[in-house]
């Protein structure tokens, strides 16, 4: 989601193949260069595969032009390719964020071409369990660590009631230097301590 | 064109499909409907001859009945252009080694092909690719790395270094994306600087560098024990590291696992160890069962 002081980017790591927990450390965000973040959701390879070929066209650009590509414009590219491959059977859900000229940006795109600019999102099976955090607490003038608190609370609630997500929480930064990542925690850990927390409030 | 030609044409282009519909079999086009942009790939429908040829037997075909007379006399429809041949292999990375293990039997359905086929193959003298799943595709798989390491070592007067194959095994599975290579890959190796490198693939290229990987049959049967023995979750004594020839022991004691409960996996195992010096093979017989 996108603040005031950037963006955060905070993802869970679990992949699966049905039922089956096929890894619990994948690396869902992809860094496509030192400015330019992207999540993964639904397919790993294609997911994976796009966005490094968008990471090549981004510095085709940079080479071109002179100049770091915008958020708007490298978006626009992936959803292009996503158009074009439209009723292939891709499945890709994925957030380019990053912070250029105009300030911090983020845009959802789709398997589908679809994309959207926007404030916040929320991909993935878990996707409906983050919004609830994330819609109840989220505000333009949060802190930075408010919002890193948040994108760490948004990622445990859905890990906690969402089957097919789960692993550690991998939390970036994004600022007008690049980005940065924060921490990589598990979410049996939170799980502890957001226990303790509530027996605390509970208490008194 | 005004509306009401638009909708003269359509009425004509409906009519037209109708009396289609009415001369040929319902069977007929009710398949070349949903056979529309299938994104699997592969070859098409199978005609439908009046005496179909199942498992028991040659079968006359009831037309006249809403299922063609496929819950009476089943048969396979179609051609499906892989095969499943079985096997388990197993990777797992250490402070300066990797070890790399696969077994060594080629079935198909019910029937052993061999005992003593080999699902290892040393990409440089530092990485080897272990592939379970289906055997040609395994082959070709190979072929098409071979070749493309040999133009890197023309390219750049060096050898590729074991990250970079895995980039390289990742982009090639990836360029079959709509007519996948039915290859469950491990790659096992030693980086530029020494370490152990394991990396674990999906069918179409998703990578990932793990401490341990398994793929193949036995896949669900030996990973929770790495993760118990290796990845030391859910133990409650003190994680140390592990010498090769340990190593090596557990991963002879995962295949006879294995192989116990899996029919695929067995006959024998191939177990490579890759140091910064070079690769050593050994073998362990197994269960023929």
């Amino acid at each position: 989601f996108k603040f005031n002081d950037g963006i955060i980017v905070s993802v869970d790591s679990r992949s699966t193949m049905g039922a089956y927990i096929a890894s619990g450390t994948v690396k869902k965000v992809i860094e496509i260069n030192p400015f330019l973040l992207g999540t993964m959701a639904g397919g790993a390879a294609d997911c994976s595969f796009w966005e490094r070929n968008l990471g090549v066209q981004c510095r085709m650009y940079e080479l071109r032009n002179g100049r770091r590509i915008s958020v708007a414009a490298a978006s626009k590219l992936l959803a292009n390719t996503m158009n074009s491959y439209r009723g292939y059977g891709l499945s890709m859900g994925t957030m380019i964020t990053g912070w250029d000229e105009t300030g911090p940006q983020l845009y959802y795109v789709d398997n589908d071409g679809t994309r959207l600019k926007g404030k916040y999102f929320s991909v993935g099976s878990g996707s409906t369990y983050a919004y609830g955090v994330l819609d109840s607490f989220y505000r333009d003038d949060l802190t930075v660590e408010e919002a890193i608190d948040l994108g760490r609370r948004a990622i445990y609630h859905a890990t906690h009631r969402d089957a097919y997500s789960g692993g550690i929480n991998n939390l970036y930064h994004v600022t007008k230097e690049g980005w940065k990542k924060i921490h990589a925690i598990d979410v049996n850990d939170m799980h502890y301590e957001f226990a303790e927390e509530k027996k605390n409030s509970m208490s008194s | 064109l005004t509306a009401l030609d638009f909708v003269l044409l359509q009425l004509l282009q409906h009519t037209h499909i109708n009396l289609y519909r009415s001369t040929m079999a319902p069977f007929r086009t009710h398949n070349q409907q949903q056979n529309s942009r299938n994104a699997a790939g592969g070859p098409g429908l199978a005609m439908m001859p009046p005496i179909i040829h199942s498992s028991e037997g040659p079968v006359m075909a009831k037309a006249d009945t809403i299922d063609h007379g496929v819950t009476e006399a089943p048969y396979e429809r179609g051609f499906s252009p892989y095969e499943f041949n079985g096997g388990t292999t197993l990777a797992i990375a250490g402070p300066d080694y990797a070890v790399v293990a696969a077994d060594t039997r080629l079935s198909s359905g019910y029937e052993i092909l061999s005992r003593d086929v080999s699902k290892l193959h040393a990409l440089t003298d530092r990485c080897v690719l272990g592939s379970a799943g289906c055997k040609t595709d395994v082959d070709q798989l190979r072929s098409v790395l071979d070749i493309k390491q040999k133009i890197y070592h023309h390219n750049h007067r060096k050898q590729m270094s074991t990250p970079s194959v895995a980039q390289m095994l990742g982009n090639t599975l990836y360029y079959k994306r709509f007519f996948p290579y039915y290859a469950f890959n491990v790659l096992g190796g030693v980086d530029a600087e020494g370490k152990g490198a394991v990396y674990s693939y999906d069918a179409i290229g998703s990578f990932e560098r793990t401490p341990f990987s398994a793929t193949g049959s036995g896949q669900a049967y030996i990973i929770p024990l790495l993760d118990n023995v290796i990845g030391h979750k859910n133990r409650a004594d003190e994680k140390r590291e592990l010498p090769a020839e340990e190593v090596v022991e557990i991963v002879k004691d995962a295949f006879v696992t294995a192989g116990e409960r899996d029919i695929y996996t067995g006959d024998s195992v191939e177990i490579m160890v890759i140091t910064a010096e070079g690769i050593q093979t050994t073998t362990f017989d197994l269960k023929r069962d």
